[in-house]
């Protein structure tokens, strides 16, 4: 190594120093350059159409199992019956929030829209049975047991009516017709009621526990902002359901 | 300290019938803890700063959760290196393994005793003072190498076999480029070198603007004394990214504090002899500290000095966080081939100005020219 070079060595390696303490006074110098995020007091501004956690608005849902269907990771599951009215009872309504893509499929299939992204994407959980959100607090066997009830009583009042026309003289066919709509009119009424369901009982304390999680945690991002209060209940977790969740995985 | 133990017994009548060894000793043991604890607030602030200006320098923010914006960091941290569990490896030479850290504390330490903080602010204003913090600082090599081989760890090993070269190596470049400071005030004690950068030329009077060589030699020091106090670009005995953490790897709770400590201690000499040797220590420009009353111009001196050795340990960490670290080969390469040539080089240009200039520096030259 030659003299020169050697000169050039030294004078690369202040040359280079000098720009790297350049740089580095630029950015230590600069308030503007930090760039972390403080995320529990700050957030990002979440996008639109973020897809976050799925809910579903049960009062609206027909229950027709499209989302069922088209999930390609099986992760939404549902059970239904048929109500007196002919339509379709959900009688429980179960996303497996871990096992989710965020595919969105589900929720451009829905026909009556009411499979919904929120905007939610903080959930923490000791076991994986909590992952899975319950939309429908009641128990699955109690609603059916209930809406087979209703369905077995509009028959039987049904059969009754039929009975008392049938001894009432076959008159005139409108007022058959008349009947027949009061009759469907009452398991329309019943219908709602079922999927109402939670006795209020269980229905405050599965208020005071969703209150409870959301003072504990600020999840206002998992609620949509349309949703009403009964159907913001449903997806708290009871814990027996819960642990059945957790045998099946 | 004895004189100041006699003009001490002169003032308070109480103490005239304790001997005055006793005194004397009393005196040491206080002024000795006055140190350390000014020590070991400067490592614990040094170390919340030393975070802070990463986080700057990283576009981050650092450490803020400890107190307001993260002022108390560092109480944490010295808390819980404290608590923690001091554990000792199975096969770990346990006697050699419990005297590192001292080694490499005291080590440090001790060097702050000849410190001028002031006019009149010094421990012990040895005639040897540099020759003092050379020999005395080669204890933390000692400390270094005894952690990594007690330690049974072949990463501890290798740390502690990297620090002993490159400690070794960089002890002569550092010894060479302070020796121009030592030839111009002509004493070795560090009080005696600061005064004799004192006087009316201001920031002209210090040794780094008395000539060209000087100017060289303070950032040959500078950049030496970094290698030898492991600051990062030559951190190779604790490379993360090799050696997990270097010859400290197998150490935890207040040993590896102590360890820690000794680094930061380290990193104030540096600043402190850079200052002292080339920046003029406590003077400042137009003014006489000295002439003062007694306790203003100390509390003056200590204000200017701390703030010089400040701005070296910023400029310190700025580097710190500017520059990647060298190869084994390259580091050895800029000691041996760079750095010690330089530095002798420089020596023999500062010996011939002085000789040929009868000891004047290019400033008092040209203040001679307008009378």
């Amino acid at each position: 190594m030659g003299l020169k070079a050697y000169m050039n060595d030294i004078v690369e390696a202040v040359v280079t120093t000098a720009k790297g303490m350049r740089i580095t006074a630029r950015y230590g110098v600069d308030p503007r350059e930090e760039v972390t995020l403080q995320y529990p007091e700050e957030r990002w501004e979440i996008p639109e159409g973020y897809r976050g956690f799925l809910h579903n608005d049960i009062k609206t849902c027909t229950a027709c199992t499209m989302c069922v269907k088209t999930c390609p990771v099986d992760c939404i599951s549902l059970e239904s019956v048929r109500g007196a009215d002919k339509r379709m009872v959900l009688a429980s309504y179960d996303i497996n929030i871990g096992r989710c893509m965020y595919c969105g499929l589900c929720v451009e299939v829905c026909p009556p829209k009411s499979l919904k992204h929120t905007s939610g994407y903080e959930m923490a959980s000791v076991t994986r049975g909590e992952l899975i959100l319950h939309f429908i607090a009641e128990d699955a066997a109690e609603i059916k047991a209930r809406v087979a009830r209703q369905v077995a009583e509009a028959a039987a009042k049904a059969e009754a009516q039929a009975a008392a026309k049938a001894a009432e003289v076959p008159s005139s066919g409108t007022a058959e017709v008349a009947k027949a709509a009061e009759a469907a009119k009452a398991g329309a009424q019943a219908g709602p009621k079922a999927a109402e369901v939670p006795p209020s009982g269980t229905a405050e304390a599965a208020g005071a526990q969703a209150s409870a999680k959301t003072a504990e945690v600020p999840l206002s991002g998992t609620k949509a902002p349309d949703v009403s209060s009964e159907s913001a209940k449903a997806p708290v977790v009871e814990p027996k359901a819960a642990k059945e969740g957790e045998n099946k995985e | 300290m004895e004189a100041l133990a006699i003009s001490l017994v002169n003032a308070v009548p109480l103490l005239a019938g304790v001997p005055l060894w006793a005194v004397t000793l009393l005196l040491m043991v206080v002024v000795a803890a006055v140190i350390l604890v000014f020590a070991l607030t400067f490592e614990g602030v040094g170390s919340l700063v030393l975070r802070k200006v990463a986080g700057d320098i990283q576009a981050r923010i650092g450490p803020n959760r400890v107190g307001p914006n993260g002022m108390l960091q560092f109480l944490a941290d010295g808390v819980k290196l404290v608590l923690k569990e001091d554990l000792i490896p199975a096969n770990a030479d346990r006697l050699l393994f419990k005297l590192a850290p001292y080694f490499a504390f005291v080590g440090s330490f001790a060097a702050f005793v000849v410190v001028p903080f002031g006019v009149g602010l010094i421990a012990a204003d040895l005639n040897i003072g540099i020759y003092y913090v050379m020999a005395v600082t080669s204890l933390v090599v000692i400390g270094v190498l005894l952690a990594g081989w007690s330690s049974n760890n072949k990463w501890a090993l290798l740390g502690g076999m990297r620090a002993a070269a490159q400690i070794v190596s960089y002890e002569i470049p550092v010894g060479m480029a302070l020796i121009p400071a030592v030839l111009i005030a002509g004493s070795l004690s560090l009080q005696d070198i600061v005064r004799s950068q004192s006087g009316l030329l201001g920031i002209f009077g210090w040794n780094l603007f008395h000539n060209p060589f000087t100017f060289f030699s303070f950032f040959l020091y500078f950049t030496a004394a970094q290698a030898e106090t492991n600051q990062t670009p030559f951190d190779l005995p604790e490379a993360e990214s090799e050696l997990v953490s270097g010859y400290n790897v197998e150490y935890s709770g207040i040993r590896f504090g102590l360890f820690f400590l000794s680094e930061f201690g380290d990193m104030f000499i540096v600043a402190t002899l850079s200052t002292a040797c080339f920046l003029g220590g406590w003077n400042v420009p137009f003014f006489n500290a000295g002439t003062l009353p007694w306790i203003w111009g100390n509390l003056f001196s200590l204000g200017v000095f701390l703030a010089k050795a400040f701005t070296m340990v910023l400029i310190m960490m700025w580097v710190r966080w500017t520059l990647p670290r060298l190869r084994v080969d390259q580091l050895m390469r800029m000691a041996w081939k760079y750095l010690v040539p330089l530095t002798f080089v420089n020596l023999l240009g500062v010996s011939l100005w002085l000789l040929v200039f009868k000891g004047k520096g290019i400033p008092a030259m040209i203040a001679s020219l307008f009378g």
